[in-house]
């Protein structure tokens, strides 16, 4: 099984529909049918609160606001107002994310899985290995499928700009802007250029990816 | 009580106890003139002559009232009247040939009444003054001198004058002045001068009613009617305003002149402009509640019908066994989910025609809100095999904003790229910041488009209520309404372009959040 989510949800019907997304995402939901005032202990042991604002017991603000005295863990409100106040509120009192009802299922369970990967993507990591691409970032080395792949300085930045952010794609703007020599080279056809030479070396992997209007990303990528 | 009536009553309270004030002034005034007139004519009587006839016969000297106005008091001296005086033809008889030398009947005894007298201070008359002279210890020779209290003698021997004033019993006012003379020892040492107001003097008690009651009777008619005008102006007013509490406020009081009257008449005109503006401001809250929920209900109601058709025939094909269409559950989910962007743009609506003070500016990560409106979108756009895409920038992008508006309009933005956009389209939020402190948000998409002339005139058009949204079911009327109004609220700018990729592209531009905020 999964992270440990606690749902404090008292309404039956949307309560249960979401325990059955959690579960069937992989995770292992715990759910409370009413709110209460939390102390230090009381807290099972859960790596994310999704929490409901209007409940039986303590009101869900009040919830959070005593959970904050004591745990760090991640709170996701879901609340049928949609109001800014609320939400700001919300968020001063330590809410990490806020969700207003109706919703779809399936972005309830993307925004748990954002929520829980956030603190990993914090911490800059010395190398990146997105499926068969191997990224030292700081030796300047590349390889694929365990073969080292000889880049220029630019394809290796841009390159690099891809794997700190994996699976995130990167405006052609800001790649021109960063990586590019503005002064010599600095148009997004010359980036495309650069992109283009970059997949070959890395080919037959296909791990740079176009995003239509965006950019490119880096992707674990599949044989050709 | 009434305005008038007390008025009365406060100007009788104040003038009857100023003019007993008044009274009391005007008679100390007068008695101390009166003792520096009887005192300066003692001495000059003494002195010219008096001393030496005084001193010549003490048991019988004294000077009497005088009998006809013609002469002052002063000037006549005599032998007391009585039994108990000496007898006439004494050899002490004073030469100035007093006032008769047989006896005289016993009510002559005392001041003449009202007939005589010299001119003393202010013009009236003075009473007659009798003198009586004493010695040293005090001690009169002259059988008819009045005995002395020790307040006169105190007073004579301390300030070389002593003062007593009595009232007798028949209402006359008796006035002693014991005054020390210039010489010293003998009998006429000190001389005791004697004046007796009678009971029915004008100088006793108050002054008659006709002196200070017409003056106080004249000055409360003036004020009664002085005050006529005034009361008549406070009915008036009275009565306007409420003629205007009737009317709702509608009906303004006049307002005349410039004294306090005006001044309330001009308090009440603000209260009730104050009154009015909050009336109008309830009612225009109130109208747009009501239209909020006659929009919210025929808006809904359209889409909740299709949806209800779909689940209908949903439950028909599995109560027949068939297979579920996809078709048909997209379409389900599609208007599930455009229902909810109705309600959320409605409310969005209601809070941007209610005004500014509905709008809460705060902190707004553009990031965060870009990746919810995509995630929001995606299980609409799945099905459509429309993907969606996003680009922002690596760390977060704050910027001072309505964030429930914000993500509304970025959402209205990307559901139209959606609905209409082609099978196996795209809809990309591209979110990239410039070195001049700015962000500008594109959403681009490879759908049909819009023409050139329809897009400018979706940004002019304003929000035309029900009408619009009916002919255009899609919602994009209101949709785009929206986006305009709350970027116009934000300052910031909306584009409108057809994309490289031949859709349309919304750009959004503004300020990022500086560390002012």
């Amino acid at each position: 099984m999964g992270e440990r989510i606690l749902l404090v949800e008292d309404d039956d019907p949307l309560g249960s529909q979401i325990v059955g997304h959690l579960r069937g995402a992989g995770f292992e939901p715990l759910w409370w049918r009413e709110g209460r005032l939390l102390v230090p202990g009381d807290l099972p042991d859960v790596s994310l609160v999704v929490l409901d604002l209007m409940l039986p017991g303590a009101y869900g603000l009040d919830m959070l606001k005593a959970l904050r005295t004591f745990s760090e863990v991640p709170v996701l409100i879901l609340s049928a107002r949609n109001d800014t106040l609320d939400k700001v509120r919300a968020l001063k009192l330590g809410a990490d994310d806020y969700m207003t009802k109706p919703f779809w299922p399936e972005e309830l369970v993307e925004r748990v899985r954002a929520r829980l990967r956030r603190p990993t993507l914090q911490k800059e990591q010395a190398v990146v290995e997105v499926g068969p691409l191997r990224i030292d970032l700081q030796a300047h080395a590349v390889q694929v499928q365990g073969r080292a792949v000889e880049l220029t300085r630019v394809e290796f930045e841009l390159l690099a700009a891809l794997a700190r952010r994996p699976q995130e794609a990167v405006t052609r703007q800001w790649l021109v802007e960063h990586v590019l020599d503005p002064e010599r080279e600095g148009t997004e056809r010359t980036l495309d250029v650069h992109v283009s030479r970059l997949r070959r070396k890395l080919g037959p992997v296909k791990c740079v990816e176009t995003v239509w209007g965006v950019g490119y990303r880096l992707v674990p990528g599949e044989e050709a | 009580m009434k305005l008038r009536l007390r008025l009365a009553l406060t100007a009788v309270a104040v003038t009857v106890p100023a003019v007993f004030a008044l009274v009391q002034v005007e008679h100390s005034v007068r008695r101390r003139t009166t003792d520096e007139v009887i005192i300066a004519s003692t001495m000059s009587q003494m002195q010219a002559g008096g001393r030496e006839r005084c001193e010549a016969a003490p048991e019988t000297w004294m000077v009497r009232p005088p009998r006809s106005p013609q002469q002052p008091p002063w000037e006549r001296e005599g032998m007391p009247d009585g039994s108990g005086g000496p007898p006439p033809g004494d050899s002490n008889e004073p030469r100035g040939g007093g006032p008769g030398k047989g006896p005289r009947g016993p009510g002559d005894e005392g001041p003449p009444r009202g007939r005589t007298g010299g001119r003393g201070p202010m013009g009236r008359r003075l009473p007659p003054v009798n003198l009586y002279p004493f010695d040293g210890q005090f001690v009169s020779r002259n059988a008819q001198a009045p005995t002395l209290d020790d307040a006169l003698r105190d007073g004579a021997r301390d300030d070389g004058v002593g003062v007593r004033r009595y009232a007798k019993d028949d209402g006359a006012l008796v006035q002693d002045l014991l005054l020390r003379m210039p010489w010293e020892g003998g009998p006429c040492e000190y001389v005791l001068a004697r004046r007796v107001e009678p009971a029915d003097s004008p100088e006793v008690g108050l002054p008659p009613l006709y002196i200070w009651g017409v003056p106080t009777l004249i000055l409360l008619s003036a004020m009664v009617v002085a005050l006529g005008p005034v009361v008549q102006r406070l009915r008036r007013l009275t009565e306007e305003v409420r003629a205007s509490s009737g009317s709702r406020y509608a009906q303004p009081v006049s307002v005349n002149g410039h004294d306090e009257i005006a001044e309330l008449a001009r308090a009440f005109q603000q209260a009730r402009a104050e009154i009015q503006a909050q009336m109008a401001h309830q009612e225009a809250r109130e109208q747009t509640l009501r239209d909020f929920l006659a929009n919210t209900t025929h808006d809904v109601m359209t889409p909740l019908t299709v949806l209800q058709g779909h689940l209908a025939a949903m439950q028909q094909r599995m109560r027949s066994g068939e297979p579920l269409e996809s078709g048909l559950m997209h379409s389900a989910m599609s208007e599930a989910h455009y229902m909810a962007s109705l309600v959320h743009n409605l409310g969005a609506a209601a809070r941007l025609e209610a005004g500014a003070p509905q709008v809460q500016h705060a902190p707004v990560d553009l990031n965060a809100l870009v990746s919810r409106v995509l995630g929001r979108h995606q299980p609409i756009a799945r099905p459509q095999r429309i993907a969606l895409e996003r680009g922002v920038p690596a760390t977060s992008t704050w910027v001072m904003g309505d964030e429930t508006l914000l993500e509304q309009a970025v959402s209205n933005v990307v559901l139209n790229g959606i609905r209409y956009g082609r099978e196996d389209g795209h809809v990309a939020v591209v979110l990239e910041t410039t070195r001049q402190q700015t962000f500008h948000l594109r959403v681009i998409d490879d759908g049909p488009g819009i023409p050139e002339e329809e897009r400018s005139r979706l940004l002019e058009r304003r929000f035309r209520g029900n009408e619009a949204r009916t002919r255009e079911p899609q919602g994009q009327g209101l949709g785009l309404h929206i986006v305009h109004n709350v970027v116009e609220l934000h300052g910031w700018r909306l584009t409108l372009a057809p994309s490289e990729y031949g859709g349309l592209e919304v750009g959004f531009t503004g300020p990022l959040m500086s560390a002012d905020d």
